[in-house]
């Protein structure tokens, strides 16, 4: 591969780890580490980034920790070529940050509307439950957005992504990861 | 603007079938450039996990999706050297005699202007050249006598093994399924090692992607692949009775053009005929080699009825590769299926990851929360599918045509018009029905339907052969009726899709056409 298209695709494609940006420099971390250090956010907005991880945590448990908040967040920041969001597999037109947006603004409305004006991450585990529940089935009344049931798809699989997808998800699972050419670093 | 020199050859998209002209004709001695959109992509980049493995396909294409089924092309295109074959499963079934002949033998869809014994030479050829495993004997229950693959048949494992019972309930042979992998060391490539990566691209070389293949020889045979070069435009001389080359962007967005004494476009079955759109002119008013006005029409899709068991025993779900272990026609008569038609082609044993859209994290997609979490537990030792893919037939509706908008480079946007017929339907919904009846005989302790929307899987069609300028684009040899150095390559000349996974048709039907060009060179470039 020619340097130019080494610089087009991405710095250190070899690795697990994602570029995030720490007063200024730019560091390798895993989403779990970036969530743990309370990284900035590049692309998301701070509610927006609570309304993702509450979601994320709602659809599959440990998936806040995992860091699906920052884990997104980071891979809108980046040329969509580059991208490793299953977004990218679930024909989703560039620039990705528009659908995340347009979902998370829905979800948001969606929940103040029938909530009695309560934002999703401060409802209860059962409501946001309910609520998942049904948009998942495209039964919220009002719902302006995304169709509902494929936001469920777009974000389940984001947090499936970081809970079960990564080397650490694999082992705490139970399943032989078996890589040919090792993520060298196991989030 | 720069003008390189011209060229004998410029093939645009480096996939499948342009891997194989590029061999074939580099080794007879041509100069070929090949024009690849996306990256030059090395086995050392395909990385063992679905999030890096999604570099090696598109994001977002310059094409607008319509119909009751639009075409759900991102998780099966390619982008960059190799094509999808970079990331395919490397299932090799065979077309069968009856693909071949389907308006003739039930006044429906259309025939190819070949037969299977046309084709049947080059597959053996293919397999001998790229390394096929399967038992070759064991399929002429259902095809006609060819030349044993050069290796034996892959491993199989329980996620395979259990469907076995289940499918002879309903009266379904298998026979070990023929893959482009290698059982055992083949040409210096080593055997499998059956980590059920193969989806996102295998790196040692145990399965046959062009990029260790045919990419491999024609650069070995002084080929020249340009990759990030975006094809814009077909060149025609002033009289439109040939092509001079084509119009590309560079890696620095800067434009080209590479003239050539002949072209082959091999980029997508969709990108072909937007390319021959864009490249109208006043001789060609409805852009190249479109006299019939066929040019992007047919479009076809394959569709998957999946069934999924869940076992008490352990069926080592994560164990063997993407593809298949087992394979059947016995349902591949056009009319198998009450009330349906078209082939069905059946495969079982599948590698199984837990994310992506294979995974069997998706294999409940109802299930959120602590109920997947329980699932995910249950489903680690115990989980495996059985897949029936479904034919679709010829539908002049299902299409491609330019569109407003345009992408960067300045050329039209295209859109593609697809949805299932009522045939497909029904085929689609009695092969989920079987799937269930099969999957209760093999004791599954639990069973279901993999049911969602129809997919779309596989493309064809758009540039479909036939034997005159009325009735299709080229003929079967992917040469343009109406421009005689002008050639068309790929699942696009396909004018009926059969059941099964095409690439190694793909292969052959490239390989046949890349041989006739070469034997007619002179009066081809001349």
């Amino acid at each position: 591969m020619s340097e130019i298209e080494r610089r087009a695709l991405m710095k250190g494609a070899a690795l697990s780890a994602l570029a995030f940006t720490v007063g200024g420099k730019e560091i390798l971390l895993s989403p779990r580490q970036a969530r743990a250090e309370n990284i900035p956010f590049r692309t998301l907005t701070a509610q927006q980034g609570e309304i993702l991880e509450a979601l994320g945590e709602t659809l599959v448990p440990g998936a806040a920790a995992a860091g699906i908040a920052n884990f997104v967040d980071q891979q809108l920041s980046i040329p969509p070529e580059e991208a490793l969001l299953e977004a990218r597999i679930l024909n989703i037109r560039p620039p990705f940050a528009n659908f995340y947006r347009a979902a998370l603004s829905a979800i948001d409305r969606a929940s103040l509307a029938s909530n009695d004006n309560r934002a999703f991450p401060q409802i209860s585990p059962n409501e946001r439950h309910d609520f998942v529940d049904q948009m998942r089935q495209n039964k919220i009344t009002g719902w302006q957005g995304p169709p509902g049931p494929f936001v469920y798809l777009v974000m389940r699989s984001d947090a499936v992504d970081v809970v079960y997808g990564t080397m650490d998800g694999y082992s705490a699972l139970g399943v032989p990861y078996m890589a040919h050419i090792a993520p060298t670093k196991r989030w | 603007m720069a003008t390189p020199e011209k060229v004998d050859v410029v093939i645009v998209g480096a996939g499948a079938s342009g891997s194989v002209f590029a061999s074939v004709l580099a080794k007879a001695g041509k100069k070929v450039v090949l024009l690849e959109t996306g990256p030059d992509w090395q086995p050392s980049d395909l990385i063992s996990s679905d999030f890096w493995g999604r570099r090696v396909k598109p994001a977002g294409i310059p094409f607008l999706l319509e119909g009751k089924n639009p075409y759900g092309y991102a998780y099966q295109a390619g982008w960059g050297v190799g094509g999808a074959a970079l990331h395919y499963f490397a299932n090799f079934p065979r077309y069968l005699p009856n693909d071949f002949k389907v308006k003739s033998e039930h006044n429906r869809g259309l025939d190819w202007p070949i037969s299977y014994a046309d084709l049947a030479p080059y597959y053996d050829r293919v397999a001998q050249e790229i390394g096929v495993s399967g038992d070759a004997k064991a399929e002429e229950i259902w095809r006609p006598k060819g030349e044993p693959y050069p290796m034996p048949p892959m491993k199989t494992f329980r996620n395979g093994q259990v469907w076995v019972k289940g499918l002879e309930s309903v009266g379904i042979r298998t026979v070990p399924a023929a893959v482009g992998m290698n059982s055992v060391q083949f040409k210096g490539r080593p055997a499998c090692i059956y980590d059920g990566w193969c989806h996102v691209g295998c790196p040692i070389g145990a399965l046959a992607n062009p990029v260790i293949t045919y990419l491999a020889d024609a650069r070995r045979a002084g080929a020249d692949v340009r990759a990030l070069c975006t094809v814009t435009r077909v060149l025609t001389n002033e009289a439109g009775t040939k092509v001079a080359g084509v119009e590309y962007f560079d890696a620095k967005k800067e434009k080209q053009v590479q003239e050539a004494s002949v072209v082959i476009l091999a980029a997508w079955a969709a990108q072909n005929p937007r390319l021959m759109l864009n490249s109208s002119t006043d001789k060609h008013p409805k852009g190249l080699a479109n006299a019939s006005g066929l040019l992007g029409k047919y479009m076809m899709a394959h569709y998957a009825s999946g069934t999924w068991a869940l076992f008490d025993e352990d069926v080592e779900p994560h164990m063997g590769t993407v593809g298949a272990q087992y394979m059947s026609y016995d349902r591949y008569d056009k009319t198998s299926k009450k009330g349906a038609f078209g082939s069905t082609y059946i495969v079982a044993g599948t590698a199984l990851k837990t994310s992506d859209l294979g995974g069997f994290a998706n294999a409940r997609l109802d299930l959120f929360g602590q109920p997947l979490a329980d699932f995910m537990q249950r489903a680690k030792r115990g989980i495996t599918r059985l897949t029936a893919f479904g034919e679709e037939m010829p539908n002049i509706e299902n299409r491609i045509e330019l569109a407003d908008g345009k992408d960067q480079f300045g050329m039209p946007l295209a859109k593609i018009v697809h949805s299932f017929d009522q045939d497909a339907v029904a085929l689609w919904n009695a092969n989920f029905e079987e799937g269930l009846t099969i999957a209760k005989a093999t004791g599954a302790k639990e069973y279901w339907s993999a049911r969602g929307n129809q997919p779309t899987i596989h493309l064809f069609g758009g540039t479909i052969m036939g034997r005159e300028a009325s009735d299709s684009i080229t003929d079967s040899y992917g040469q343009t009726h109406e421009i005689p150095n002008l050639w068309v390559a790929g699942p696009g000349l396909f004018p009926t899709e059969g059941a099964s996974n095409p690439t190694y048709t793909i292969f052959a039907v490239s390989q046949r056409g890349a041989e006739q060009l070469v034997s007619k060179w002179g009066t081809v470039a001349g």
